[in-house]
């Protein structure tokens, strides 16, 4: 067993891998799952049997955490899943632009103008009026699978 | 809307026709669903303008629409009810007797709901007058119903009589009655008034009524008008036994009895029963046993009986029905309304009862058969009923000889063959609709539970006559059979809704406990039978193994462990259960151990369990679901059999004699599985499947979850098998396994933490502090290790994010819970330095992970299960650390948490989030309380003020930080806003001074949700509320009149608040209690809260009130309101100090003043 004394290390590199297998019964409820190729946020879990003398099985439902659609699963429980790797990173935004693309300030000084407002209008006119106010905003951007979008919004008061 | 007040003496005709006739359009735009608001606030008028009465009377005696009556009637009775105080005595006798009246005089012609509405409202309003009315009064009012019962005008009147009669005692009754605004006192006069002086004389009258017709019905052929007389005057003899008898007057001298006779008297209702017993007093012996009443009621259904094929007349007709109900009930009769004469007399009546229920159940099988050929089933079931009730009030012994008179054969036998006729029935019709016979069965298993259950508390089983046992033990057979066949058929159909499952386990539980007690009674037949039927399982599956489809044998198996497991052990709701007594004191018998039917079935079991650890028997027999009911049979069994106690002592019973004779069985029973005999090889078979459950079976969480709470955590809780355990190999292989195998990491969180609580656990099993300290660092000591080491890392922020990462660091945190919640004496230290290891650890994670918000609930579960379990135990240096160690994380949760908006474009996940954040707070909240607590409960050496530490200090920065992130929107979550106000009343009460220290934004706040609370629905919130702001308000009184300032400027209002907050809560207080709906109970603590609000704000109380006599047009009510409002403040010799003595004053002078007040005030 003293192989198996460094196991709680990630095998994998950081970032290079967008998902990571993990066994169905361990995936809990407000965890993440990847369902019909998608990122999913697992907002239930309940589990049946195969059959009344069968193995159990788990029955997934996830909300894409990008496009908020519902989705499905079934899987035995002793079988693994996809779990994607998401990533929420903080920025402090700096300017938003006509065309309705945010620039952020990244943590070493430089910026990131690849992304747009949200689409959310509570998000969106929280955003523009906390701008336009003068508010010092800080935005939460959340990464997986190679997708990113603008999923949060903190003030942190003009100094 | 014009009101319909009377409008003084000259109402005149043309008024109350337009009244009337308004009204009725109302009515009948209801009914035809034209504007039905309007329609209904045009009723609503009528009952709440002043005195109504000559309109109502009026519309009732000349409105052609039946529900324009129906409103009218309701009208008197809201508006008599609410002006009660201030009507005349001659305006109250007058309502009475024109709602008697009435209901006489249109008898015959009134619909059925209106007639019942009008004596509803006479009986309510006699109520209401029950203690004002003169004995002569309420005589008068008797006199004419009793005339009327009598028959003199006629059939309907009489029905009418008995009818109102109903309502009256159903008005009495506390179950029934309407509250009318008043105390509970006075109910509880009226009930005890009418129980002593009427209540008997009633039934009387009931019964003449019912003899009286009673001719008339057995000679005619087809159905008479009289019928309806009858059954009502049965309906009311029902009703009043169902009465709850109180003031039985000779019930404590009847004591002695209990003692000597063989019939039970009022210690059986101690008894497990839903059968309501009838014990009106001795009183009552000629009314209900003397006079052959019983015979007259037996004679009436056997003449009816003879009638069901006749037109009118059927097995469910309302006189049949209701005939039957009164005989069920008769069969509760007890108590001392029989003669001690060693229960002859009870005996006979029983007897009488049962040779005339005979008919209903007797021969079973034919019975069973016409049933099921379409006959009502209603007879049966009522022949059931009335077995169960008549064994409620006997011993089994008095109960089987009931029938040894008229039968060869005694009452239990009847019982079985009943039982076993209608389990037949089931076995063949199987399906999932509930039918006759499931409910036959189920009150035939209540009525063989009553006459089983252990009655004398110390554990005696009852004994039954041979005869009965014998009878028991075929029950059994036959119950075992079917059951084992319905598990067979089920195999069939798995679409198991997992709702209806659940239910459906309980309700299997409660059956499965009866069972046991049938078997118990026949133990030397019953327990033999279980291993034969389970030897024949297990030889059947290994025949077939390969060849055919094992499913149905297992789910046998499953069916016979939970029965088997149901016989041979008690569940132990959180004691040790015995060996039950029946099991002890049989097999007297046996001398060799290895013969005892017991350890044979328990082995056998044992031994098929252990081949579970083979893979290939594993993989094609032991499905997880067998393994579950392995896992259950095994935590059950050994919390009973394994190591007992009582091994080398047993405890001594009051039967001397018997016990001499059983002693050598028993001794050889408890002593084969105890500790120096076969205990620890058992033992060790039992962590070893257990071991092999938890690695070899991936996936199946309730198999595991069975294992960890169930079997694993029972073994744990008795100190001589940990002893054992940590001595054992296999124990250190499962928690080596469980800190290194990697197949442990996969089992699910709850399961995760009671595995680590059950190890720690077992640490008591070492034999001093030191080691078990040392066992449990052992134990943790990786965990911790990989917590400071991933912390430490400086890529930890993309690392901690990759999903492998978060699952070890949840699973670690779960099993730190798990750890923290084990905490005992003896391993605190251990557990205490696990925690402060990871502190610092704990405040980064929380940091990287405050997006991942199942990680930062785990984190504070933890750290409150951690602070919970070490608080008391700190020295006062610790204390401080750890004090200092909660308030930064308390301060970094709400960094991140304030002024934070997610959002998300699913209105699922947005719910989820608040939900979140709603388990947050909530443990917050109770870290907090955990923290409170070191102020009263304390076992360190020194005071914790040594090290300068104030733990209102604590609470008040703990408030400052937590209460902003409380919203009025997440109070709406019933646990969350239960633990913020026990834990604000708690502070308010304990420290109000920190509140004074509170800066005015964090101070409005408290008294936001403090507003909030008050108006809350649940009546403990509101009474946490009252309690906070009691305790507020006689905290500033108090400084107030010590010359100090109190709770200063935030008294007084500042800034947007002109007014001060005492003026504002006395304003709403009075505001609730005056004008809003709130529960009774409340008064008392609304009375507590308002004195010192009202001593606090003098001036503008005085004010408050002159305004609410202002506001009042009538001058009557207003010299009222002024004289109740005056008395509330001076009566009873309140004085403007709060001690006990004044509080209570003044919690009596507020329920005057409500009771005088608040009926006008509400609808004015």
């Amino acid at each position: 067993m003293s192989d198996e004394e460094h196991h709680f290390e990630s095998k994998a590199d950081a970032g290079a891998s967008k998902t990571y297998p993990q066994q169905a019964g361990t995936i809990r409820k407000n965890g993440y799952i990847v369902i019909k190729n998608r990122p999913c946020k697992v907002v239930e879990v309940s589990t049946s049997k195969t059959g009344k003398h069968g193995h159990a099985k788990c029955h997934f439902v996830g909300i894409d955490i990008f496009t908020a659609k519902k989705l499905e699963d079934i899987v035995p429980s002793s079988h693994n899943c996809d779990v994607p790797h998401v990533n929420r990173t903080d920025y402090q935004l700096i300017d938003i632009s006509e065309d309705g693309f945010v620039s952020l300030l990244t943590e070493s000084g430089g910026t990131k103008d690849d992304l747009r407002l949200p689409t959310d209008d509570n998000l969106l006119t929280q955003i523009k009026d906390g701008f336009a106010e003068g508010k010092d905003l800080v935005v939460s951007v959340m990464s997986a699978m190679g997708e990113e979008q603008i999923c949060a919004l903190k003030d942190i008061g003009p100094k | 809307m014009q009101g319909f007040s009377d409008g003084g003496a000259g109402a005149d005709l043309a008024l109350l026709q337009s009244t009337m006739h308004t009204i009725e359009v109302a009515c009948s735009s209801i009914q035809m669903h034209i504007n039905p608001t309007a329609a209904e606030a045009t009723i609503l008028s009528l009952s709440q303008s002043p005195q109504p009465y000559k309109a109502c009377q009026y519309i009732l005696e000349n409105s052609q629409v039946a529900n324009a009556r129906f409103q009218a009637a309701a009208a008197i009775q809201d508006a008599a009810i609410r002006e009660w105080g201030f009507l005349s005595i001659e305006d109250r006798r007058s309502l009475i007797s024109f709602c008697l009246c009435f209901v006489m005089q249109h008898a015959s012609l009134l619909e059925g709901y209106v007639q019942a509405k009008v004596s509803s409202v006479a009986a309510q309003l006699m109520k209401r007058g029950w203690l004002d009315f003169t004995a002569a009064e309420k005589e008068a009012f008797f006199y004419q119903v009793n005339q009327a019962i009598l028959g003199a005008h006629g059939v309907d009147v009489q029905f009418i009589g008995v009818h109102f009669l109903e309502s009256l005692v159903s008005e009495f009754s506390p179950s029934t009655s309407s509250a009318m605004g008043l105390p509970r006192e006075f109910h509880e006069q009226c009930r005890t008034s009418l129980e002593l002086n009427y209540l008997k004389t009633f039934y009387c009258w009931a019964r003449d009524a019912a003899l009286s017709v009673t001719n008339k019905i057995i000679e005619s052929d087809a159905a008479i008008p009289e019928v309806k007389v009858c059954t009502a005057a049965l309906c009311l003899m029902l009703l009043i036994l169902n009465w709850e008898f109180r003031h039985d007057a000779n019930s404590m001298k009847a004591g002695i009895n209990v003692f000597s006779a063989g019939v039970r008297h009022d210690n059986a209702s101690s008894k497990r029963s839903e059968c309501v017993l009838v014990q009106p007093g001795p009183a009552w012996c000629d009314a209900l046993i003397s006079n052959g009443h019983v015979g007259w009621l037996l004679g009436l259904y056997a003449a009816l009986r003879q009638k069901f094929s006749r037109e009118g007349y059927w097995l469910d007709c309302p006189i049949a029905v209701s005939a039957r109900k009164l005989i069920v009930q008769f069969c509760s009769l007890t108590g001392t309304i029989f003669p001690s004469d060693n229960g002859k007399m009870q005996e006979n009546h029983l007897l009488q009862l049962l040779s005339g229920i005979l008919q209903w159940i007797d021969p079973p099988g034919a019975v069973s058969k016409a049933i099921e050929e379409g006959k009502s089933e209603s007879e049966m079931l009522d022949g059931c009923r009335a077995l169960l009730s008549i064994a409620t009030v006997t011993t089994p012994f008095v109960f089987d000889q009931l029938l040894k008179s008229i039968r060869p054969f005694g009452t239990l036998t009847l019982l079985s063959t009943l039982m076993c006729e209608v389990v037949k029935v089931l076995m063949t019709n199987n399906t999932d609709e509930e039918t006759w016979s499931w409910e036959a069965r189920d009150i035939l298993l209540d009525t063989w539970t009553i006459l089983l259950v252990p009655m004398d508390g110390n554990g005696g089983d009852a004994l039954l006559p041979p005869e009965g046992k014998h009878a028991a033990a075929n029950l059994f057979s036959m119950i075992v059979e079917s059951e084992l066949k319905v598990a067979s058929a089920s195999v069939a159909n798995d679409d198991v809704d997992s709702d209806y499952l659940q239910a459906s386990i309980s309700a299997m539980d409660e059956r499965l406990s009866s069972y046991a007690l049938i078997a118990r009674a026949a133990v030397d037949v019953t327990i033999p039978l279980l291993t034969g039927l389970f030897s024949e399982c297990v030889a059947q599956l290994h025949q077939g193994r390969g060849i055919m489809d094992p499913t149905e044998t297992l789910e046998e198996l499953y069916s016979l462990l939970l029965i088997t497991g149901h016989v041979l052990a008690d569940e132990g709701d959180g004691e040790t259960p015995l060996v039950p007594t029946a099991i002890q004191t049989h097999f007297a018998d046996i001398v060799e151990a290895e013969n005892h039917p017991v350890v044979i079935l328990s082995g056998s079991i044992i031994r098929f369990a252990e081949q579970s650890m083979d893979q290939e028997m594993r993989v094609t027999v032991f499905s997880p679901r067998l393994m579950e009911a392995v896992i259950w049979f095994l935590a059950r069994w050994s919390h009973t059999y394994l190591m007992p106690l009582e091994e080398a002592n047993c405890h001594l019973s009051h039967d001397y004699e018997h016990q001499r004779q059983s002693i050598h069985s028993r001794k050889a029973l408890l002593s084969f599985f105890g500790e120096h005999n076969q205990g620890q090889i058992v033992l060790n078979i039992i962590v070893h499947i257990s071991m092999m459950t938890l690695m070899s079976y991936p996936g199946e969480k309730d198999l595991q979850g069975l294992t960890c709470h169930h079997l694993l955590h029972t073994l744990v809780r008795r100190k001589n098998i940990c002893h054992r355990l940590v001595s054992m190999d296999s124990w250190r292989d499962l928690a080596n396994a469980f800190t290194n195998e990697k197949s442990f990491f996969l089992l699910s969180s709850a399961n995760q933490r009671s595995l680590a609580q059950t190890l720690v656990l077992s640490a008591s099993g070492l034999r001093n502090s030191e080691a078990s300290n040392r066992y449990v660092r052992g134990l943790m000591v990786h965990m911790t290790t990989y917590l400071v080491e991933l912390s430490n890392k400086n890529d930890l922020k993309s690392v901690s994010q990759q999903p492998d990462i978060i699952m070890s660091v949840s699973c670690l945190l779960e099993r730190l819970r798990g750890a923290a919640s084990a905490a005992e004496p003896r391993t605190q230290r251990s557990i205490y330095e696990m925690g402060i290891s990871v502190m610092n650890p704990v405040l980064i994670l929380l940091e990287v992970y405050k997006h991942e918000s199942a990680v930062v609930y785990l984190l504070l579960k933890f750290i409150v299960d951690w602070v919970d379990g070490q608080i008391s135990y700190l020295e006062a240096q610790e204390t401080a650390s750890v004090i200092d160690f909660c308030m930064r994380l308390l301060q970094l949760y709400s960094s991140q948490n304030i002024g934070k908006i997610s959002v998300s474009l699913s209105s699922t996940l947005l719910s989820e989030a608040k939900t979140e954040k709603y388990k947050d707070l909530r443990a917050l909240l109770q870290l907090l309380s955990s923290l409170c607590s070191k102020d009263l409960v304390d076992f360190s050496s020194d005071s914790i003020e040594v090290a300068g530490t104030n733990i209102s200090q604590v609470v008040y920065f703990g408030l400052h930080i937590v209460t902003p992130l409380i919203s009025l929107e997440l109070l709406k979550y019933p646990k969350l806003c239960h633990d913020y106000f026990s834990l604000l009343s708690h502070i308010l009460e304990v420290y109000p001074e920190t509140l004074a220290q509170l800066n005015s934004e964090a101070f409005a706040h408290i008294l936001g949700t403090l507003d909030f609370g008050l108006h809350h629905q649940d009546a403990e919130v509101v009474n946490m509320c009252l309690g906070a702001l009691r305790a507020l308000a006689s905290y500033h009184y108090r400084e107030m009149c010590a010359g100090k300032t109190g709770l200063g400027s935030h008294a007084a209002g500042q800034g947007n608040l002109p007014e001060g907050i005492f003026s504002r809560f006395l304003r709403s207080l009075l505001q609730l209690l005056l004008f809003e709906d709130y529960s009774p109970d409340l008064v008392g603590a609304a009375a507590d809260a308002l004195l010192p609000l009202i001593l606090c704000e003098q001036g503008l109380y005085q004010r408050l009130g002159n305004e609410l006599i202002e506001r009042q047009a009538n001058s009557t009510l207003k010299s009222r309101l002024a004289n109740a409002l005056h008395s509330l403040t001076s009566s009873n010799h309140l004085s403007s100090t709060l001690d006990r003595v004044n509080y209570q004053r003044f919690r009596k002078n507020l329920n005057s003043f409500l009771i005088e007040v608040r009926g006008f005030l509400r609808t004015m």
